[in-house]
């Protein structure tokens, strides 16, 4: 578990990772709520976006070894690719959960209405499979690391704002909202709707489980070695 | 890009062809988001057998989920179309054929479909036998390869099997002639010696005028004698510059003059041989490819090489004839190189031949 616990040391090593990991959670606790819409506090469905700007940042570091050529020097010691990719995918997992579980918790310490946290806490952590696997698929095709950085947060702005979690979906024209739902991030906004408009237990797995199905497709993809 | 690399390109671009078919159908005609977790799980499974080669069984998960879906929605039997693609990219055609035979069960059945069927087994299909024709044909072009590397091989040994003889019947030709001048003239000429000075010592006129016929008639053999050795020593066959001169003379084509400098007997018989080669090769070229009138021969013996040019008064050509030398001058420069030296042609002021070819130390 050494790259592990490396990972994590590395993940909080730069001023701007630790404002990311720690104080855009705590930010989203106090986020006050909408009339109507959104349907949780606006932290909370703002959340989302942070959990997308994270899993970059951090699947980043990955992108750094390679490009810096660290991967290809690993390719020589007695770790195995599918440990290094397992042990930072792991590192990353557990720094997402943590947040998710600061920002559920704080929330439930702070007052907010969350109806059902632990439904809330399913989603992010869903939701942080989902966006990591994602960003991991996306550094895989690049091989500038700011090119990636900068063309994901477009991206990022883009699937927040047609997945319903900026505006509401109701807005958007039939065919937008058609393809929406192409977008995790639609799905997300689903599952808050879900867990505030208090629909069946099964709603909530139906969601979490497209989202897990998100992560592995896009885990699929991204898990390819490359060394340059 | 290789065609490898391009198979899997295409097959990779017919999947995503496939998914964004669906997808159209999904959006255009539709629309329940249950319909889009179908995609995602048939999306994942074909992830799945991008990233590791998973076997032809693996498709089975694929035809279940769609049947699962067959109640909710028609976008499913178009995804059917995905398994008989893969079928038949793995050369597995006849599993593909069920699907078609299951179509006459199903309550959706459309012309479309079966088109849509039909197409998916023909690019699998082509893109079988696209690999199938790829893997003979890289097995093919190993095949020359290989024969290739060994002919060069035999080659090569044939080159210093020639050598090696050439050496030979040179230091048994020298054997020979030292056995016969020691075996006749040898003795003729000591005998000769010693009726010499038992002339000097002679006291008998008749004993000295023997003695004087003697010398006189050994003499006379050992002269017959060195005549014929030297006669049996000298080739039937022109060998070395003559062979070279020969040729000129029985080419008529175009006014060719030979000029020859240096100790020319210090070339080896097997050098002669590539250099008479190549002189040959070079006139050939010049009657072929060129419109010279006249052409040089120059052979010149200096140091420790010896060096053949031939040069044309042709045209000046643009490209290099180097770069499309045929297989003859290809295989002298094997040899040349073979022997220690080298050939290289030009056409940048008419045709131009020099062979070069590094003499054997004395000793």
């Amino acid at each position: 578990m050494t790259i592990f616990y490396f990972t994590l040391k590395r993940s909080f090593a730069n001023l701007a990772n630790l404002i990311f990991l720690t104080a855009a959670p705590i930010a989203c606790i106090f986020l006050p709520a909408g009339e109507g819409w959104p349907p949780l506090a606006y932290g909370y469905a703002y959340f989302g976006i942070v959990i997308l700007f994270v899993a970059i940042r951090l699947a980043q570091i990955m992108m750094e070894d390679r490009v810096k050529g660290i991967l290809k020097r690993l390719s020589v010691a007695p770790v195995r690719y599918f440990s290094y990719l397992g042990q930072h995918l792991l590192a990353y997992a557990v720094i997402l959960i943590l947040q998710s579980a600061v920002v559920v918790l704080g929330g439930w310490i702070a007052g907010q209405e969350l109806h059902r946290p632990w439904a809330l806490f399913a989603l992010y952590v869903s939701f942080s499979f989902a966006a990591l696997a994602m960003a991991l698929a996306w550094i895989s095709v690049f091989r500038s690391k700011d090119a990636a950085f900068l063309f994901y947060m477009s991206l990022i702005v883009l699937a927040a704002l047609l997945g319903g979690i900026i505006l509401p979906l109701e807005i958007f024209p039939d065919l937008l909202r058609r393809i929406a739902v192409i977008l995790p991030t639609f799905w997300f906004a689903e599952g808050l709707k879900s867990i505030a408009s208090a629909q069946p237990f099964a709603d909530n797995v139906r969601i979490n489980a497209t989202l897990c199905l998100y992560a592995l497709v896009f885990l699929v993809l991204g898990s390819t070695r490359r060394m340059q | 890009m290789s065609l490898r690399t391009e198979r899997t390109w295409l097959a990779n671009g017919w999947r995503l062809l496939h998914f964004g078919f669906l997808t159209y159908l999904w959006i255009g005609f539709d629309d329940a988001e249950n319909t889009f977790i179908l995609l995602l799980l048939l999306f994942l499974l074909t992830s799945l057998r991008w990233r590791f080669e998973l076997p032809a069984v693996f498709l089975l998960p694929d035809i279940l989920i769609c049947v699962l879906y067959f109640p909710y929605t028609s976008v499913s039997y178009y995804a059917l179309a995905l398994p008989i693609f893969e079928w038949a990219q793995r050369g597995r055609w006849p599993f593909s054929l069920s699907v078609f035979v299951a179509l006459g069960f199903v309550p959706f059945f459309s012309g479309w479909l079966l088109w849509y069927f039909v197409l998916a087994l023909f690019v699998g299909f082509f893109l079988d036998r696209y690999a199938r024709n790829l893997e003979q044909w890289k097995k093919e072009a190993d095949e020359q390869r290989k024969a290739r590397q060994e002919l060069e091989r035999v080659k090569a040994e044939l080159l210093e099997a020639q050598r090696s003889v050439s050496k030979q019947a040179e230091l048994t030709e020298r054997y020979r002639i030292a056995r016969q001048l020691h075996d006749h003239l040898g003795h003729d000429l000591t005998g000769a010696s010693l009726a010499l000075q038992a002339h000097a010592y002679a006291e008998d006129p008749e004993e000295a005028k023997s003695l004087l016929q003697e010398v006189k008639s050994r003499l006379e053999r050992s002269t017959h004698s060195l005549r014929e050795t030297v006669h049996d020593a000298t080739p039937v066959a022109p060998i070395g510059i003559e062979n070279l001169e020969r040729a000129l003379l029985h080419f008529q084509e175009i006014d060719v003059s030979l000029r020859k400098s240096g100790d020319l007997l210090s070339v080896a018989a097997y050098q002669w041989s590539l250099l008479e080669a190549c002189l040959k090769e070079a006139l050939t070229n010049i009657v072929r490819h060129s419109d010279a009138t006249a052409a040089e021969v120059t052979v010149q013996v200096a140091g420790a090489i010896v060096r053949l040019l031939v040069q044309d008064d042709g045209t000046p050509r643009e490209n290099n004839a180097q770069s499309e030398s045929g297989s003859g001058l290809r295989s002298l420069n094997m040899r040349a190189r073979a022997l220690g030296g080298s050939l290289s042609t030009s056409a940048d002021n008419g045709f131009l031949l020099v062979c070069v070819l590094p003499l054997e130390q004395e000793g």
